[in-house]
């Protein structure tokens, strides 16, 4: 039996997030009476500078050996304490988080005695963890100065400068013919009137002047080993030939699908009914002279917004994209002011009429509004339950909508276009999905681990992801998302090593025989076939494990065990979590 | 731009990160993490900036301190980042090299941030409260103050905004300031004991003193200045009632250096009691019979009854300080010879101008300090029913002229040579004459006295009229041919001024006038032993400059006793605080009428040496008190220092100025929040349950100041709210066609956390458009609709206050029947807009930092270059460049990060 620990309990309340509904006191109080437990306090804010401060010097103070926190969730403040243990002389291993605050406090709201005795038993068995804890190291592993950026649209092409400029060596993969991405197609953009095609042709001018960066078009990535600073790419170009790049990380900018609307939507498949990029490169092709449909001169042009976008689900549209795809307004009200320029140029007179839910022309954008409004866009609102509908009228479009800012009169405008602005859409790409293991959003894009803390990061260490491949932007955005990933792999590159967590799979080569059945459990590739003496074993392959556990229970001989996890830590756990509570 | 990349002296920091809010911590950490050396610099007491303010945050309602102190923790702990608080920059330029030269100054927060441990006692103890910042100013917070419970460095702070003018105004810098937040705290005994750091003598000061210190209250321009004086007289006479003898008794540490000290009066007096307090033998030689000085022979009961006078002598006795009376000091090396190491000479002024006119040593012709000497010591001279005509218009002449009323004086009369106006006596002293019944003869001197058998029986006095404006910038007075009188006179007083009591001293420590020679500074004479300090060295003033001189030459004589250096300062007196700024920020303090001070009435008074002012009782006192506007904000009550356990409270100290060089900045400066007021018609300023959205913000927070959500007027729970949205956004009126970005956001958040704090709340958004427009916000919205908030669009043109206090909302019914509608809630939170920090611009001393059309700092090329200015090698982030969410701030400062690591790498020349 190892010596008695020397545990300290600190119980939050989160504000009033924890102890509204969880009585702190008398959990602390209760676990007092653990026979490890050295010292329980309450914090209002353990995750304070001053609380952490105070523990620091208790922990000191009292020469304690274990630390359990009953606070929020590990994936708030995990990190916050371990470091704090560290600085307090601990080792960050011996410190255990227990969430009592999505698992107590709001998950039984109302109920506090409840939620004070679920508290107790969750943090005695966060005692009887951290009672049986070891002293761990993290693994240090060297990491390669170069970075695989996936898309080369403009926010990839900037992201590749960007980690030039800082030392680190980049590879750009386009799945495409052409780098450009977006950009490259659209003209005009807004709202300051930058032209696409310059932008992407400066980038690549730049780029072409930068010795370190290798640009890759037709190029797919279609397999990746290894760990955060040192993965393995395989690249695959022009659908046959296989090159294998050494990467410490990836950046993940492949971009959006827009919006492909369903046959009939909004008159989708009638003549003279566009997307917002057809109808501006009929514009652009119009040039300073007549812009025309089917040799007809355009009289009348009609805008339908948040196609595709701020989806409700129904029978003609089952899986709904629910979200706004924030571009749209403003690139539509921008297109306003570029028809009329046209007018003025060409001396054509066109009506254009605006059909919008709410104009979103956030922050600065508004001045786009407002110049569509003062160059003669007639805006008027629609209510998702009595959407436009476009018909066929005398060779000309219709447009029958209810303008709810006119007591819901149904109007008809007839329009030789009807231009749909269609939203951006998550872009599909099972391939290089699978290959990354990156996650999903709900709303289909790709998922950061939190979206004010670690907005491009995911899941997975070593892969982070920017532009509209995480969510809608417009370029400008897209761009600082872009060299934010870039600030975070070279956060983790520029150093040389990266830390990696010892919590993984340990097997006891005494016990295990080979029977592979922990190899097809493993989801990493983490486990080998080696000969240890007179046998074959598996090995755990330490820099690919994340100590995902399914190889425990298939293991016949108990063999394995995961560091931080182990099987007596739980059986412990679950015995602490079970002791009767005695009430006063 | 070509960089000079030949050898340069080491960079102090690699970038300087100006606004530690959520930008600014996360460009620091990004560059902490990247191996760059970080200075993040932050005005403000903790960094955290404005998110560590809100209750949650949407669209996932995490609770704005697990977002948010993360953050904070991992910057004050980075080993890469070095973190600098409550500093200012004060310049930024760039050097040739691309380098920055920096120059910031960390403020004075009057406490050692290395010695203090945050334990919060200097705020519980603290007797001043100002609008709480860290509250949008829904509360209070103290004076002595950590920011909020989740601040880092967890510091206190104490803010000055500058000397209270009163307290500077005052020549003894009595911290009126301080003795008034004392006495409206109750604290009556340290209110006493505070008055005595700066002068002894509290009774008489708080009867006789003319309290330049009320003539400079800023209440003054409001409803009337505050009764100091009566505030004083209050405490005063409370502590005396209390305390009959002083609490303390001679010094521990006694010195055998023996000081002595030529007259008793308020200098005398004052001196010896700094003396004694450090520990010197004091005594003092008075020539009278008693001491006090002019406090007892000249001032008639009526100002200043003798017992006060006796028991504020006990204070300065008390230490030790030996008053040999009736001792006239007639030579100076007398007292070298009896053994003292140095002579304070502090005999005053009272020796008496004559009046060099026909009939002057007549019987019945006296000076006004003799007729009050007699008056004071009992020899009342007989007046009854006799005409007494008083010389003079200077407050010395209402005296003599009020003692005689009381003494039952046919008629008194002032005779003075010029106006009303130019009379030098204080108004209220004229008043209380005239209202007493003494006559004013003005515009008249006196040319002979005539006698009969020897006595005054008339006094022959010619008209004046006035002539042009002599040095003193007064008109001179010109006597008026063929217009003499004779006026019959019984007795007539002379006040016509005073000459120093310097007789016995030899001629070359004197000037002209009589008066003493002494340094100014230090008050030292020619002779380094001897001092020499109040009216004998300024001619005739206020009491309490007499007490203030004494404390300066107690001051400096004890460091010439010490052997110390003489050169420096006197009393740490930092500058007044502008008026302007107190009146501007106390534009919504509710109207406090000044309490009446208690009189005797003018017959009372007339026939009585009792006071004539009457105590303020302690009500009364308080109430006073409560006017104050804690112009200083600290008012140096000095509270906090008495209960500091590591001493850690410094008000000695000064801004620490620092200049640096940094490879590269970067801005993150933040935005302003725009005042509802700037909206009249939507009440902000006129309705207490009309509120702002930051306001609301604090009321949902975990640490929130009601611990509730409730109105502000009645502290009700209401059960109808309203959000009125772009107040102040997208509206020409107020200059800012901006969308705010994130009104629409917010108020969708504190939408849903009032609906779960308040379940039968009734909810209602008035908006223009909805702007939910991020990841995660449209189907935010979809959740609010079907949560059961009501959205209406239609914008809230005014709000009015109906009979029962709920709020009228005039809105136009955009999706209805349409035309004006009008809907009552309880509580209306405006949801503003915001401002740019236009003060980012400034800090950049170069050419100059372009702003965009807006006043936020200009991104040149927000799609190429992101985050980067105008200005090579400085950066911006976050919501300088403007107003964004949370997550678009964090990307902008990630940005940001990896720009000026660009610009770093360039300028290493890799």
């Amino acid at each position: 039996m190892a010596h008695k620990r020397r545990i300290g309990v600190y119980v939050c309340h989160c504000g009033g997030n924890i102890s509204d509904h969880v009585n702190v006191k008398e959990v602390a109080k209760t676990l007092a009476d653990e026979a490890e437990v050295e010292i329980t306090r309450t914090h209002l804010f353990a995750c304070s500078d001053a609380s952490q401060q105070e523990m620091i010097d208790e922990i000191k103070e009292r020469n304690l050996d274990g630390l359990v926190i009953a606070s929020c969730s590990p994936k708030l403040h995990l990190f916050t304490f371990r470091a704090m243990a560290e600085r307090a002389g601990l080792n960050p291993y011996q410190y255990v988080h227990v969430n009592i605050r999505e698992q107590c406090s709001w998950a039984h709201t109302g109920d506090k005695v409840g939620a004070t005795e679920k508290g107790i038993h969750i943090t005695r068995a966060g005692v009887a963890k951290c009672a049986l804890t070891n002293s761990l190291t993290p693994f240090r592993l060297e990491t390669q100065p170069r970075v695989m950026v996936i898309g080369a649209g403009v926010a990839g092409l900037r992201a590749a400068i960007s980690l030039a400029d800082m030392g680190l060596s980049v590879f750009v993969i386009e799945r495409g013919n052409e780098p450009g991405g977006w950009a490259a197609q659209v003209g005009r953009m807004g709202p300051d009137d930058r032209y696409g095609p310059d932008i992407v042709a400066n980038l690549l001018e730049q780029i072409r002047k930068q010795e370190n960066i290798v640009l890759f078009t037709n190029a797919e990535l279609t397999a990746k080993t290894g760990h955060i600073g040192d993965f393995n790419a395989t690249v695959r170009l022009h659908g046959k030939e296989d090159v294998s790049l050494n990467v410490g990380a990836f950046i993940v900018t492949t971009g959006f699908t827009p919006y492909e609307p369903r046959d009939g939507e909004y008159g989708w498949g009638l003549p003279g009914v566009v997307t917002l990029k057809d109808f501006r490169q009929m514009l652009e092709a119009a040039g300073g002279g007549r812009l025309t449909h089917n040799g007809i001169p355009v009289r009348d042009v009609g805008f339908i917004y948040c196609v595709g976008s701020r989806q409700t689900q129904s029978d003609t549209c089952p899986e709904p994209n629910t979200h706004c795809s924030r571009f749209c307004c403003m690139a539509t009200t921008f297109s306003a002011s570029l028809l009329h320029e046209f007018e003025k140029k060409s001396g054509q007179t066109i009506n254009q009429y605006h059909l919008y839910r709410d104009v979103r022309t956030y922050g600065r954008l508004e001045t786009v509004y407002s110049k569509a409004r003062a160059d003669g866009a007639l805006f008027l609102r629609w209510d998702p339950t009595e959407p436009p509908r476009v018909e066929r009228c005398d060779g000309r479009l219709a447009i029958k909508v209810k303008d709810t800012l006119l007591g819901n009169e149904e109007l008809e405008i007839d329009a030789d276009l009807v231009v749909l602005a269609t939203g951006m859409t998550p872009r599909k790409n099972d391939t290089l999905k699978n290959v990354l293991k990156v996650t999903e959003s709900k709303d289909g894009f790709y998922k950061e681990i939190h979206i004010k803390l670690r907005p491009v990061e995911t899941a997975i260490d070593g892969v982070f992801i920017a532009g509209t491949a995480q969510g809608p932007k417009n370029l400008a955005e897209s761009v600082a998302s872009s060299l934010a990933a870039v600030a975070k792999a070279g956060g983790r590159l520029k150093r040389g090593f990266v830390d990696l967590e010892p919590l993984i799979a340990k097997i006891d080569t005494g016990k295990c025989v080979w029977c592979d059945e922990c190899l097809k459990a493993c989801p990493y590739g983490a486990i080998e076939r080696v000969v240890c003496g007179d046998k074959e074993v598996a090995m755990v392959i330490e820099s690919s494990c994340k100590g995902e556990g399914g190889c425990v229970p298939v293991c016949a001989q108990n063999a394995i065990d995961i560091e931080g996890y182990r099987n007596e830590q739980i059986l412990a756990m679950i015995d602490a979590s079970q002791k009767e509570l005695v009430t006063a | 731009m070509t960089l000079n990349t030949e050898k340069r002296p080491p960079l102090d920091y690699d970038v300087m990160i100006v606004g530690a809010g959520v930008a600014g911590m996360e460009a620091a950490a990004s560059m902490g993490d990247m191996g760059y050396r970080v200075l993040l610099v932050e005005k403000n007491a903790s960094i955290g900036g404005r998110a560590i303010l809100l209750s949650k945050v949407f669209p996932t309602l995490d609770c704005a301190s697990c977002v948010v102190t993360p953050k904070m923790a991992s910057v004050s702990h980075h080993p890469n980042v070095q973190l600098m608080t409550y500093s200012e920059i004060d310049g930024i330029s760039r050097k040739a090299d691309g380098s920055f030269d920096v120059a910031l100054h960390r403020k004075a927060a009057y406490v050692d941030f290395d010695a203090c441990t945050g334990c919060g006692k200097c705020a519980e103890i603290c007797t001043v409260t100002v609008p709480d910042q860290y509250n949008y100013d829904l509360v209070t917070r103290r004076i002595a103050h950590i920011p909020f419970p989740q601040a880092v460095p967890k510091k206190s702070v104490i803010t000055r905004r500058g000397e209270a003018p009163c307290t500077f105004t005052c020549p003894g810098n009595v911290k009126a300031s301080g003795y008034v937040s004392l006495v409206r705290a109750g604290r009556y005994k340290e209110a006493f004991n505070l008055h005595l750091e700066n002068a002894p003598l509290v009774g008489s000061l708080s009867r006789a003193c003319y309290a330049p210190c009320e003539s400079d209250c800023t209440r003054g321009e409001k409803e009337g200045t505050l009764h100091i004086r009566g505030i004083k007289r209050f405490m005063a006479d409370r502590y005396y009632a209390e305390h009959p003898e002083p609490e303390y008794g001679p010094v521990e540490n006694r010195l055998d250096t023996r000081v002595a000290i030529v007259g008793s009066g308020p200098a005398g007096l004052s001196a010896a009691f700094y003396l004694a307090r450090q520990g010197h033998q004091v005594t003092i030689f008075e020539a009278e019979k008693e001491p006090g000085g002019m406090l007892r022979t000249a001032i008639p009961a009526y100002r200043l009854p003798e017992d006060v006078v006796d028991r504020d002598i006990k204070n300065v006795t008390a230490l030790g300080v030996d008053i040999k009376t009736g001792y006239r000091i007639t030579s100076l090396p007398e007292l070298k010879q009896q053994g003292f190491n140095a002579t304070l000479i502090a005999t005053g002024a009272s020796d008496e101008n004559g009046l060099d006119i026909d009939g002057h040593d007549l019987e019945g012709v006296m000076g006004c300090m003799h007729f009050l000497h007699e008056v004071n010591i009992g020899k009342l001279p007989d007046v009854k029913n006799k005409i007494v005509m008083v010389i003079g218009g200077g407050n010395s002449a209402m005296d003599p002229a009020r003692a005689a009323i009381r003494m039952g004086a046919g008629k008194v009369m002032i005779n003075y040579r010029r106006g009303r106006k130019e009379m030098p006596a204080h108004d209220w002293e004229i008043e209380g004459a005239a209202d007493e019944g003494v006559e004013l003869m003005l515009m008249s001197a006196p040319i002979r006295f005539i006698g009969l058998n020897g006595k005054l029986v008339a006094v022959e006095c010619i008209s004046m009229e006035l002539g042009e404006p002599d040095e003193s910038g007064r008109r001179r007075p010109i006597p008026v041919k063929g217009s003499e009188r004779v006026i019959s006179v019984d007795m007539a007083i002379l006040a016509i001024g005073l000459l120093p009591s310097t007789a016995h001293f030899p001629a070359d420590m004197k000037n002209g006038k009589g008066l003493l020679l002494s340094d100014p500074q230090t008050l030292q004479t020619s002779d380094p032993d001897v001092f020499a300090c109040g009216d004998c060295v300024t001619a005739p003033t206020m009491i309490i400059n007499a007490i203030a001189q004494g404390r300066r030459a107690a001051f400096y004589m004890d460091r010439h006793l010490k052997g110390e250096s003489l050169n420096v300062p006197f009393d740490g007196v930092i500058e007044k605080t502008d008026k302007s700024i107190v009146l501007e920020e106390a534009r919504h303090f509710v109207e406090r009428q000044p309490v009446q001070q208690p009189m005797l009435s003018i017959d009372e008074r007339r026939k009585t040496f009792e006071c004539y002012e009457q105590p303020m009782t302690e009500a009364e006192a308080r109430q006073e008190a409560q006017r104050c506007m804690n112009c200083g904000e600290c008012s140096q009550c000095m509270e906090c220092v008495s209960v500091c356990a590591p001493q850690c409270i410094d008000f000695a100290q000064k801004p620490i100025p620092l200049s640096l060089n940094v490879g590269t900045v970067v801005m993150s400066t933040g935005f302003g929040i725009l005042n509802p007021a700037t909206k009249p018609l939507l009440g902000y300023d006129k309705f207490a349950d009309v509120i702002s959205g930051p306001q609301m913000d604090r009321l949902l927070a975990p640490t929130r100041p009601y611990n509730a959500v409730l109105r502000p007027s009645d502290g009700k729970e209401p059960e109808s709210i309203a959000f009125v949205l772009c107040v102040g956004s997208r509206d020409h009126t107020v200059c800012n066609p901006l969308c705010c970005r994130i009104g629409c956001m917010y108020s969708m958040k504190q939408a849903q956390l009032a609906m779960g704090a308040l379940p039968m709340a009734d909810i209602t958004i008035y908006t223009i458009d909805v702007r939910a427009f991020g990841k995660g916000y449209n189907e935010f919205y979809e959740q609010s609709k079907s949560m059961g908030i009501e959205f209406v669009k239609g914008k809230v043109a005014r709000i009015e206050q109906l009979g029962n206090g709920n709020l009228a909302l005039h809105y136009e019914d955009m999706l209805g029947k349409g035309g004006r509608n009008i809907r009552e809630h309880d509580l209306v939170v405006l949801t503003v807009g915001f401002l740019p920090n236009t003060n980012a611009l400034a800090l950049y001393k170069g050419s100059e930092l372009a702003a965009d059309d807006f006043g936020y700092v200009r991104e040149i090329d927000p799609i190429s270059e992101p985050t980067r200015t105008n200005v090579d090698g400085l950066f911006v982030a976050g919501t300088a460049i403007g107003v964004m969410d949370i997550p678009d701030t964090v990307l902008h400062s990630g940005a940001a990060a990896a720009q000026a690591a660009a610009y770093l790498e360039r300028m290493r020349g890799r």
